[in-house]
């Protein structure tokens, strides 16, 4: 049911990012999804692989702080009104949405959502209840 | 100029009596510590001295030094030399390591201390008619409460402002009509900014006169500042909280020298590497042993400071040794804001913080005129990445460690693995970059 998530440690310099990708380029990972949000110093760059382990592995051979972390993906209803009821049902349930980015897989699709819950196994369950579709691995991981 | 007058007769005294007392209070202080200190007993005695072995003031010579590490191998009352009914005062200072060096003071010291206050702050013209504002920080810090005291043993009007939430000193400073000022050099010139930033112009606005600058070094160009932004005579002293804090030496109006209480303190000057005693006006680390305190005498003690000794009579009239202002350190002692820190001190606190690898730099330099350090650590930790907030608290938990346990404010920079500097000889883990324009 959870994606697997990287999470790289960056600092705010000037070429950062690009030795990430270009590192994944080098080890032929394709990235799916990546986001950073604007910080000081330093920041997390968080991002989607089709390959998280290998990532993983060549992220830590180059020195980056890296982590996998697991990360709940959905894909909402394409209307108005349904990313609304998605954050209701996890407000509603008491949940805690620690951080929350989309992407898109295709073209003309719907774009998913990456949600990391404060408690990822009870809010998938809640989700799944509630109709919204959970996005399992294989939709993301392999074409 | 010279009209100001001289506190205590033993300030003017012809050096041969300067010698004879200086020569009766060592060997009563080194009979006093060998009886009652025995972490001294023992150290003369490994040493191969006895009380008795001390029969001419070149015989100081004889003695060991008392380094930093001794305050910490007794951490806390090793070191002295009365029983505890007899403290009247706790006072302590940053140490190498975790713990501060701890200092004490018998009823009798503290009069000692007043006394030695008093001379200093005569001598820069100080009377009873003036209102002294205390912009060190009272606590622990021996500055605060030592010139507070010796102000009020003049009979000066005393406000115990502390330090910190200058536009609040400033506004005191005009209502109050404070016309002398106690801080550290760099505190007393960001005050002055602040005070342009008011729209006050301390020139014409305040009654200010003197400065009393202490706790850290000054330079020349920084009294030159400070005389040009407060229109005031701007002094320095020199003190130490192991020898007693604040009163050993001071400014008189002349701008010679830092004059020494000799009936209190035997200044030598020493090469640092070789302990070799050197003559008058060669430079090399100042060594100074107490001769007339009782709760924690001190013997032979390296300061760490690098100065030489002029024994000139001075044309304010005195005839103590003076001292030139510091030129650097012998170690590798940081002074922040008149808060004393050694990089050792900084590496325990980071070695002991989680998530980081044990690679550091720091670097000091100064924002406007306040000393500024920054550490960089590598992150090591992967699972801080769960989220910001993990890896911001990281960051906070060393900040708030520096600040409680060494008294600084640092930034923290996280890097990354394997990017800070790796050392294979003597690392040189401090930039500083004060010095520089």
């Amino acid at each position: 049911m959870y994606i697997k998530q990287i999470s790289i440690f960056l600092p705010n310099k000037k070429g950062h990012l690009e030795k990430v990708t270009k590192l994944f380029l080098k080890h032929d990972i394709d990235i799916r999804a990546i986001v950073a949000f604007d910080t000081t110093e330093y920041g997390i760059l968080r991002t989607i692989v089709d390959d998280p382990d290998k990532a993983l592995k060549v992220l830590n051979e180059e020195g980056f702080v890296a982590k996998i972390s697991k990360v709940i993906v959905v894909e909402p209803e394409d209307r108005t009104g349904s990313l609304h009821e998605l954050f209701e049902i996890l407000a509603k349930n008491d949940f805690n949405v620690e951080y929350t980015y989309s992407f898109v897989m295709e073209q003309d699709l719907m774009p998913y959502f990456v949600l990391k819950i404060n408690e990822q196994e009870k809010a998938t369950k809640v989700l799944c209840e509630n109709g919204i579709k959970v996005i399992n691995k294989k939709e993301i991981l392999s074409n | 100029m010279n009209k100001c007058k001289i506190w205590s007769e033993n300030e003017k005294l012809d050096r041969e009596q300067y010698r004879a007392i200086q020569l009766k209070r060592l060997k009563e202080t080194v009979t006093r510590v060998y009886e009652n200190v025995p972490y001294y007993r023992q150290k003369l005695k490994d040493h191969g001295v006895e009380p008795g072995d001390i029969k001419s003031l070149e015989d100081i010579k004889k003695i060991p030094f008392t380094v930093k590490d001794d305050f910490r191998e007794n951490y806390p009352f090793g070191l002295f030399a009365v029983p505890h009914k007899q403290i009247v005062r706790f006072h302590a200072s940053s140490g190498t390591t975790g713990k501060p060096t701890v200092v004490a003071y018998t009823k009798k010291d503290m009069e000692t201390w007043k006394e030695l206050i008093a001379r200093i702050v005569t001598m820069v013209g100080v009377t009873d008619e003036d209102i002294a504002q205390i912009s060190f920080g009272y606590g622990l810090f021996t500055g605060a409460f030592g010139l507070h005291q010796g102000l009020e043993h003049i009979g000066a009007s005393v406000i115990p402002m502390s330090s910190g939430n200058t536009k609040r000193q400033i506004m005191i400073m005009k209502d109050f009509g404070s016309t002398t000022l106690i801080s550290t050099p760099s505190y007393a010139l960001h005050m002055a900014e602040v005070a342009k930033e008011m729209g006050i112009d301390p020139k014409k606005e305040l009654k200010l006169k003197y400065g009393l600058f202490g706790g850290e070094g000054s330079t020349e160009a920084m009294r030159c500042e400070l005389e040009e932004a407060w229109g005031i005579l701007a002094t320095e002293n020199y003190g130490m909280s192991e020898l007693m804090g604040p009163g050993i030496s001071g400014e008189c109006q002349a701008l010679k020298g830092m004059h020494i209480s000799e009936d209190h303190f035997i200044a030598e000057i020493i090469d640092p590497d070789t302990g070799e005693v050197l003559g008058e006006g060669e430079a090399g680390e100042l060594v100074i042993t107490t001769i007339t305190k009782e709760a924690l005498p001190v013997l032979r003690y390296r300061t760490g400071d690098i100065t030489s000794l002029n024994y000139d009579k001075c044309e304010c009239g005195r005839t103590t040794v003076r001292m030139d202002k510091i030129q650097g350190r012998s170690d590798d002692m940081l002074i922040l804001g008149g808060v004393n820190v050694f990089p050792s001190q900084i590496e325990e606190v980071l070695l002991n913080s989680e998530g980081i690898g044990p690679h550091y730099q720091i670097k000091v330099y100064k924002q406007g005129y306040l000393d500024k350090i920054e550490v960089d650590v590598e992150l090591a930790d992967a699972d801080v990445l769960e989220s910001f907030q993990r890896l911001e608290s990281l960051n906070q938990n060393i900040r708030d460690r520096l600040r409680n346990i060494l008294g600084i404010d640092a930034i923290v920079n996280l890097v990354e693995p394997r990017t800070l500097a790796r050392f294979e000889g003597k690392a040189k883990r401090v930039i500083d970059m004060r010095g520089e324009k």
